[in-house]
């Protein structure tokens, strides 16, 4: 160990800085891999559904799992609510449904 | 020593009637007869003095004083006796008067001598008796010859013969027994302990013979079964028996010999005391030789099998001998032994002995058990460390308990060594837990109705909630079969749950029959130690009863298996995101177990967490494959090296996870870049969802290259975003440093020691003593520091490491929420100086009912005031709660 810190040393200190500037330039090309983590949101105006009252980000109450299983789905008066409680809503209201936010005639958004 | 009444009767009938010349003549016989009785006892076995003896004693029988004359024989037998027998006797024993003082277990004495003294001392005295003996047998003729001249019968005269000499033997015996010295019965327990052990050792030797002819035999078989004849062989096997037998045969014959003359001499029970002494010290000293400290291998077997080879059978052989002799034993043989004539044999019959052998059987049986039940006991400590490897010392243990029922013993010895050895500052809550385990696991064989565990257990789960880590101690062992352990001992890479599940399905296969017994047995067991009226109804007879329930016992514990479940949440958060593959077999392994035992709904969420990283890695493949191809920026990153390959996200159900500590963070632009593409990219395929990125979170891969090695490292995005501003600027400030990553000042000083303490920055204080300068540290110095690193070496940061961590702990958590009440808690104990944690529970309760109302349980607010008094702001004293004076 001491004769590699007397022996070595010496011949590099004259490099020392450009030996800096090759680590740092290969700093980024040596990045291997960036796992992020992020959440995930329903573009939505409203927090929760006007039906269930549950988060648009949880579930409504038939389902488990929130995302891909459970959807929002906009009317065209372009209120959203979880695509399965709006189903059944409308299913509720015949001949026609209405939206449970402002009334007007319920169809969904093209 | 009375008289006869009809005799004296008569003597008084005949006195009246005399007149001088009786008178003279019965003088005259009576001193002659003095002094020929003086000179025979005198005389050491002259018997010329005989005739006269017996003329003088026939003329005083005459003159009706026949008891006369008996009682003064007998009185001068007696002084005789005291003086040429009994002191003399005794005087042999004298060595040993001081020595006797002394613990007997010290046994500083000779035994080869005291067995030579004894015997020799015993000769002495037999022969003394025999002498004796055969004066009061001269008497008896000479009675006898007189009363033959009177014509009676000589039934009666026989009968009179009789009475003499056990008149003489109780007299003998009494002198003995007035004049024992103190230390005698320790000479005696010395003598015979002598021998037992030489019989045992030459018992294992015969064993050993045993063996080896066994093997013998064995080889031998094939060659054996071809003979016509087996004769020879059964000889030498015959012989071979013969010798042992023979050679025990001996032994006990000269110990026999000497407890037979030690009952003839009045010292039946003293010398029963002194072999049972002896035997039961012996069996002490083998119960300790096989047992010792190896928990490894059950012992009891071999213990009642010595007690078969070696007490039992020398008591057999004794009792026999003793018994038999009855048969063939006169007053005068002195064959065997002379002092044996009449042997107050309580084994009269072959039938007696095995019944009397049968109760010593039980009595060294009882001993050995409670004598190894003690010594298991003593290190139930250890033998719990080492289960279960110790298993046999458990299963010898039950068995010995069962026999003496004495369970409690157990309860209080090993309390007691909980709260030495366990129970104390220095122990680690881990090891604590698996203390506590392998205690259930080893006492549930012992007691399989976990009634006695259940206060073995007390002690212990009441130091572990005292325990703020508990619960993350608890959770880690059961869901963590890797990590569990910090000292990996006894970790298989099993979780817990994972053994007690597997543990489960053994006993779903096994015999129905099998648990029913096994439930009865604890069902008596129960009754038979410590009736719990509580737990031991038997009107809740299933058949799953009373089933150690590791598991419920555990989360006894904690209190709830809501707060054990909220605690598994907060760690398997925290363990999903910083995970950088997307790899959850083991998780949803122990999803499933915890499933089984929690119920599918307590997990719910838990399960939602799992299933966002099932869909993470499927949408990270698709986002990947379908992106659009290269836009401007796109050229631009593969230019610095960055391009979508490296970037992989987790993308979390927020509302489903608990709290997330997100901090903001500058990640270096080309990132920056890279994430807001992926986010576009996730919109377009899952509209209109979107993504919000937790840059804090998650992991970076990096290597750092440097002229002979490459050190590689996996580190948090802060850590990967601090050193990646060195690429453009090897020398920083802290002050500039924090707004260029944009995360305050002392983040930035606590997180940058990573790099310090890898020696890959140096870390010099600027002209402004509250401003850092960090410095790439040159490569030849770092060289030279780490030089036995040199090649590639991976460094791995865990969250832990620095104290940071991606998800809010339980604690963090209930510690915001409490923090309402503290000054709340704070007033009540200054007005009621120490309070109990129910009465601040309740208090609580009663007055916070608003604004928030106080809704925590008593172990989350036990858990909230260990925290203040780990903070010094309380103390606890004898389970109150006080203010702690400042
Ligand atoms: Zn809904
Ligand atoms: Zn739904
Ligand atoms: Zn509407």
């Amino acid at each position: 160990m001491i004769y590699y810190l007397f022996d070595i040393p010496f011949s590099l200190l004259g490099n020392q800085f450009s030996l800096n500037l090759l680590s740092c330039q290969l700093l980024l090309d040596q990045l291997t891999e960036w796992h992020a983590v992020a959440s995930w949101t329903w573009d939505a105006q409203d927090e929760t559904c006007g039906i269930c009252r549950m988060a648009f980000d949880g579930c409504c109450p038939d389902c488990k799992l929130p995302g891909d299983d459970c959807p929002l789905i906009w009317g065209a008066c372009n209120h959203a609510f979880h695509l399965h409680c709006i189903l059944k809503w409308v299913n509720s209201q015949t001949p026609q449904a209405h939206c449970p936010m402002c009334r007007r005639e319920w169809q969904f958004k093209g | 020593m009375t008289m006869d009444a009809t005799s004296s009767v008569c003597n008084l009938a005949i006195l009246e009637s005399l007149d001088e010349n009786l008178i003279g003549e019965i003088l005259e016989s009576w001193n002659g007869f003095c002094f020929t009785t003086e000179s025979l006892l005198k005389g050491n076995g002259d018997l010329s003095f005989g005739s006269e003896f017996e003329s003088h004693a026939q003329t005083l029988c005459k003159h009706g004083l026949e008891s006369l004359v008996q009682e003064h024989f007998l009185r001068s037998l007696e002084n005789t006796f005291e003086k040429n027998g009994a002191s003399k006797f005794w005087r042999h024993f004298d060595p040993y008067s001081n020595v006797a003082v002394l613990d007997i277990d010290k046994d500083p004495i000779d035994e080869v001598e005291v067995q030579h003294v004894l015997c020799k001392a015993l000769e002495e005295l037999s022969l003394e008796k025999e002498y004796q003996e055969k004066y009061l047998l001269m008497l008896v003729h000479a009675l006898q010859s007189f009363k033959d001249k009177e014509s009676e019968g000589r039934q009666s005269s026989e009968a009179e013969r009789v009475r003499l000499f056990s008149k003489y033997q109780l007299i003998m015996a009494s002198v003995l027994m007035a004049t024992l010295p103190r230390h005698f019965p320790d000479v005696l327990h010395w003598y015979f302990k002598g021998k037992l052990e030489e019989l045992s050792s030459i018992m294992s030797r015969v064993c050993e013979d045993d063996n080896e002819s066994q093997d013998k035999d064995d080889m031998d078989l094939d060659e054996r079964s071809k003979l016509p004849c087996r004769t020879g062989d059964m000889d030498i096997d015959g012989c071979h028996h013969q010798r042992r037998f023979l050679e025990n045969h001996k032994l006990v014959k000269n110990i026999g010999m000497v407890v037979r003359d030690l009952r003839s001499l009045g010292f039946t029970s003293m010398a029963e005391d002194a072999y049972a002494s002896a035997i039961f010290m012996l069996l002490k000293a083998k119960v300790h030789d096989l047992a010792g400290d190896d928990f490894r291998s059950s012992v009891l077997e071999s213990i009642k099998g010595w007690i078969q080879a070696v007490p039992l059978q020398f008591l057999y052989a004794l009792l026999a001998y003793l018994g038999d002799s009855v048969n063939y034993d006169s007053p005068l043989s002195g064959l065997r032994s002379p002092l044996a004539s009449y042997p107050s044999s309580c084994y009269p019959g072959m039938g007696v002995p095995s019944e009397g052998l049968v109760r010593w059987q039980l009595r060294l049986e009882y001993f050995a058990y409670e004598t190894l039940q003690d010594l298991r006991i003593a290190k139930l400590f250890e033998i719990v460390v080492d289960y279960p490897d110790s298993s046999p010392a458990i299963e010898d243990l039950k068995q010995c308990l069962e026999y003496t029922g004495q369970h409690s013993k157990l309860v209080d010895s090993f309390i007691s060594a909980l709260r030495y050895r366990l129970l104390t500052a220095g122990a680690s809550t881990y090891d604590i837990l698996h203390q506590y385990i392998s205690t259930i696991k080893a006492l549930r064989t012992i007691d399989p109705a976990g009634i006695f565990l259940e206060a073995v257990g007390e002690p212990i789960r009441e130091y572990l909630k005292g325990r703020k880590d508990t619960i993350k101690c608890i959770v880690t062992m059961l869901t963590d079969g890797t990590s569990g352990d910090p000292n990996g001992a006894g970790s298989t890479g099993d979780s817990l749950l994972e053994e007690l599940n597997r543990e489960e399905e053994n006993q779903e296969n096994t015999d129905d029959d099998d648990i029913n017994t096994d439930d009865k047995q604890a069902w008596i067991n129960a009754q038979r130690w410590e009736p719990d009226p509580a737990e031991a109804d038997p009107l809740k007879g299933s058949r799953h009863r009373r089933k150690v329930d590791i598991l419920g016992m555990i989360v006894g514990i904690i209190g709830s298996k809501d707060q054990l479940v909220n605690e598994y949440r907060v760690m398997l958060a925290e363990k999903l995101l910083n995970k950088s593959d997307y790899d959850i077999d083991s998780e949803i392994r122990t999803l499933e177990l915890l499933k089984i035992h929690f119920g599918e709904s307590s997990m719910q969420r838990c399960e939602i967490m799992l299933n966002d990283l099932i869909d993470s890695k499927r949408t990270n493949t698709n986002i990947k494959a379908t992106i659009n191809q290269p836009s401007q920026s796109g050229a631009e990153l593969r230019d610095q090296g960055v391009s979508l390959d490296i970037l992989n996200a987790t993308i979390i159900s927020s509302n489903f996870w608990p709290p997330i500590q997100d901090e903001a963070l500058n990640i270096p632009g080309p990132m920056e870049q890279l994430l807001s593409d992926y986010g576009k990219r996730f919109t377009e395929i899952k509209t209109p969802r979107k993504l919000l990125w937790k840059k804090s979170l998650g992991t970076v891969k990096l290597e750092l290259q440097f002229e002979d090695r490459a050190l590689q490292f996996t580190v948090t995005p802060i850590h990967a975003s601090i050193i990646m501003q060195f690429q453009d600027q090897p020398s920083w400030t802290s002050k500039n440093l924090a707004a260029a990553i944009g995360i305050p000042v002392d983040v930035l000083n606590r997180r940058i020691i990573f790099w310090i303490s890898k020696g890959i920055l140096a870390d010099s204080l600027g002209v402004d003593t509250n401003d850092h300068t960090y410095t790439m540290v040159d490569a030849m110095v770092d060289a030279g520091k780490t030089g036995v690193n040199s090649g590639s070496c991976e460094e791995l940061l865990v969250g832990d490491e620095d104290g940071e961590r991606s998800v809010a702990s339980v604690e963090d958590q209930l510690r915001k929420e409490m923090t309402v009440y503290e000054k709340f808690i704070t007033g009540m104990l200054t007005n009621f100086g120490s309070t109990a944690l129910d009465r601040i529970h309740n208090t609580l309760k009663m007055f916070c009912v608003a604004d928030p109302p106080y809704d925590k349980s008593l172990q989350q607010l036990q858990s909230f005031l260990s925290g203040l008094v780990a903070e010094e702001k309380l103390e606890l004293r004898d389970g109150m709660y006080i203010l702690k004076k400042s």
